[in-house]
């Protein structure tokens, strides 16, 4: 049986009698057979000894299991590692940061404890799937939107606490937290934000309460356990138009992302788009692909006005009132006009809400507010999975084309192939660049790769732009470069984590963040 | 022009660069005298796009079992059927799908208790042969010797997972090599797969 780092077999086994006893035998998981489902799938440390391997999963039914088995693992020093659904692959999965962990999986924990659709709001449990909620309100016929992200399998609890985006215009999850309920991890319960008022009528409807507002320091956090959460929800709109603007030249990127963030910041557009440049980093083209090897700027430009594939491409998605998603987009293309040779492609349109057989006939569901698993079916045959390095860039089309260019300069130097870099607004203010890598069942493959993502990360923080979320694997390594005034935010972070958890059972090492008893060895 | 959809997929494409329901719950027909109990399954998976997985599927619905029909993406036969089916408890299913549908499968019957206890990867060879790569309770596994001689593999590999024992001892491996007829809408990888409750011998 692998034990938990620095705990004996005998603490070890009566901590698991102790689980036992809280949530019943059948819930402990600790035979390879179970333990072996928590491994990461998408692990770029599959089979090295780097692997974390949990030691254990346990799986609790609600808020008093979960304090019994906080109040077990500080008496015992047992290091638990929290998941919701563990689907979140690419960023870890269900698998610990920390080899030995017992897991805790929240899973069983799937209760949708509320959904209002005059105050478009729900209150969930963690264990709720977007699924389960889209289920939930279909069942119910509530009139609000969910949005899910892709694949939309995960939790909503857990997808808004890691920070994750969707397309809709609630795309910000964590934005749209309203209120927490969290178990600390001396075992208490706490309510955040209005929650914190015995008998409050406003726990989903005010996020800040009184004083200082804490919601933050739970999000990709090992500070606590989110038992309960509030999300806003989007009043099923009306109508839905779409759109995709075109342009011809590189830098017309410049002009289309100072008329994009205008839009933005003054909340004509609130959604996810996917900016992407078909001739720059689209699908392999046996034409095209020399030109974008060893052709310049202008051979890619002309090569695309021949074919008419333009540089830059920005697909918009418009919700609400008919007569109003109409005037924005009419809004939308004037003030694109001013780039020079714009051009304008009308997309699918709809007014809601859908039949069953209108939606059946929607590829894409997923902006719809409709989770899908359709992605996986069009991961390539041999695909054992991958990984996003996702660094934030600042909103500008100089930025963008500087970014773009030094991440493709080190996948150039370091033979990692063609880069296919995709650019999200999925947060407000700021561009997330998504580039893949795949993971193998090939240890050398894997380094490589890991080498890769590691001299990436480096070139990023350089240049000033750092990375929003990470696979467990390079936490670490993306902490290390948030290091202002000699790491201070991660000493604070490290204050915090002494004062709240001096044994240090949660989730050691999330984000850089290790206890006490364990930092020496592993910071 | 290209759809939000579209430019996330070559994100991922680029990963491949260099770098009947009468018979649901109810055991098969098909079990020989002297097999221990099979598995009934509940729902048995194809993809219509690939000539293979729909022979897969007359096989197995001629031996009385539902089947479901998907073109690549199992979100609707999960989330109109599954879903409600497994919350009410585990039952199994099979299926001859390419790997993306059984990834998802097998992590959603994770959270039911219930695991792949059998699954063959079919993958075409160059000399004209077919691989097939199993893994499973080493009963079907000494079974499967016949796809060896079997040019209509996935009919028999229909009949093969109808014959999943419930109770299962431990996964054996083993390759066979057969003969094919590479159908042109056949990719180069299929998966024949049976996803069960855990009970083990």
């Amino acid at each position: 049986m692998k034990v938990p780092p620095g705990v004996s077999p005998a603490d070890f086994s009566e901590a698991l009698k102790q689980f036992e006893d809280v949530v019943g035998k059948e819930w402990v998981f600790t035979s390879d057979d179970d333990v072996d489902l928590y491994r990461d799938s998408y692990s770029p440390v599959w089979s090295e000894k780097e692997e974390p391997i949990p030691a254990a999963a346990v799986a609790p039914d609600g808020v008093e299991q979960v304090q019994a088995i906080i109040r077990i693992a500080n008496k015992h020093n047992i290091p638990l590692w929290t998941i919701s659904t563990g689907k979140n692959l690419g960023y870890g999965g269900s698998a610990p940061l920390l080899g030995g962990s017992v897991v805790l999986d929240l899973k069983r924990m799937n209760r949708v404890l509320e959904v209002n659709d005059k105050n478009h709001y729900a209150l969930l449990e963690p264990g709720v799937s977007y699924f389960d909620l889209y289920r939930y309100i279909q069942d119910h016929k509530l009139k609000v939107w969910i949005d899910p992200p892709d694949p939309g399998w995960g939790s909503p609890v857990g997808n808004s606490l890691e920070r994750g985006g969707g397309y809709t215009p609630m795309h910000d999850h964590f934005d749209a937290v309203c209120g927490m309920e969290v178990v600390l991890p001396n075992g208490e319960v706490m309510r955040t934000g209005m929650g914190a008022l015995p008998g409050s009528e406003t726990w989903q409807q005010y996020k800040y309460g009184f004083g200082p507002y804490v919601n933050g320091i739970f999000s990709q956090s090992s500070l606590g356990v989110v038992t309960k959460m509030g999300i806003w929800l989007f009043p099923e709109p009306e109508a839905y138009v779409s759109g995709t603007v075109m342009v011809w030249k590189r830098d017309d990127l410049i002009p289309l992302v100072n008329v994009f963030a205008e839009l933005v910041s003054s909340g004509t557009f609130r959604g996810t788009v996917v900016l992407a440049s078909p001739l720059w980093f689209g699908p392999p083209d046996a034409e095209l692909d020399p030109l974008r090897i060893s052709g310049s700027v202008k051979d890619l430009e002309e090569y695309g006005a021949r074919k008419r594939i333009p540089f830059w491409s920005l697909p918009l998605y418009l919700y609400g009132p008919t007569e109003v998603v109409a005037a924005q987009w009419e809004h939308i293309k004037e003030k694109f006009s001013s780039i020079s040779g714009v051009a304008f492609q009308e997309g699918p349109s709809y007014r809601f809400p859908l039949s069953g057989d209108e939606l059946a006939k929607i590829r894409d569901t997923v902006p719809l507010g409709v989770p899908s698993l359709q992605i996986f079916s069009l991961l390539p045959p041999r695909s054992q999975g991958h990984i996003g390095f996702s660094p934030i860039i600042p909103m500008s089309g100089e930025a963008l084309i500087e970014a773009l260019t030094v991440f493709e300069g080190v996948h150039r130097e370091l033979g990692a192939g063609r880069a296919v870099l995709t650019i999200l607004s999925s947060f407000p203010r700021a561009f997330v660049i998504i580039d893949l890598f795949p993971v193998e069942r090939d240890v050398e493959k894997n380094r490589k790769m890991r080498e890769i993502y590691r001299r990436l990360v480096k070139e990023a923080a350089a240049h000033g732009w750092g990375e929003y979320r990470t696979h467990t694997t390079f936490m670490g390594d993306i902490s290390n470069t948030y290091s202002f005034n000699n790491h201070a935010l991660r000493r604070f972070h490290e204050t915090i984590k002494d004062a709240v958890d001096p044994n240090g059972i949660l989730s050691p090492g999330k984000c850089g963040i290790w206890p006490k008893r364990m930092r020496k060895a592993e910071a | 022009m290209s759809s939000r959809r579209e430019f996330l997929q070559m994100g991922v494409a680029a990963l491949a660069l260099p770098i009947s329901a009468h018979a649901a719950l109810s055991p098969t027909s098909s079990i020989l005298d002297g097999e221990p109990a099979g598995t009934p399954l509940y729902k048995v998976i194809f993809d219509e796009r690939f000539s293979s997985s729909r022979a897969f599927a007359e096989e197995a619905e001629r031996l009385g079992l539902s089947i479901h029909g998907i073109k690549g993406d199992m979100t609707d036969v999960w989330y109109r059927d599954l879903y409600a089916r497994w919350k009410e408890g585990p039952v199994a299913i099979a299926g001859l799908t390419a790997h993306g549908p059984i990834f998802c499968l097998e992590r959603l019957a994770w959270d039911q208790r219930m695991r792949v206890v059998f699954r063959a990867d079919h993958r075409y060879r160059a000399d004209g042969s077919i691989e097939h790569a199993l893994s499973g309770p080493s009963g079907m596994l000494r079974q499967a010797a016949a796809l060896g001689d079997e040019i209509n593999w996935s009919s028999e590999m229909a009949s093969l997972v109808t014959r999943c024992p419930a109770m299962r001892s431990q996964t054996s491996q083993s390759n066979v090599i057969g003969p094919t007829v590479k159908h042109a809408d056949d990719p180069e990888h299929l998966i024949s797969w049976v996803i069960a409750p855990i009970h083990r011998a």
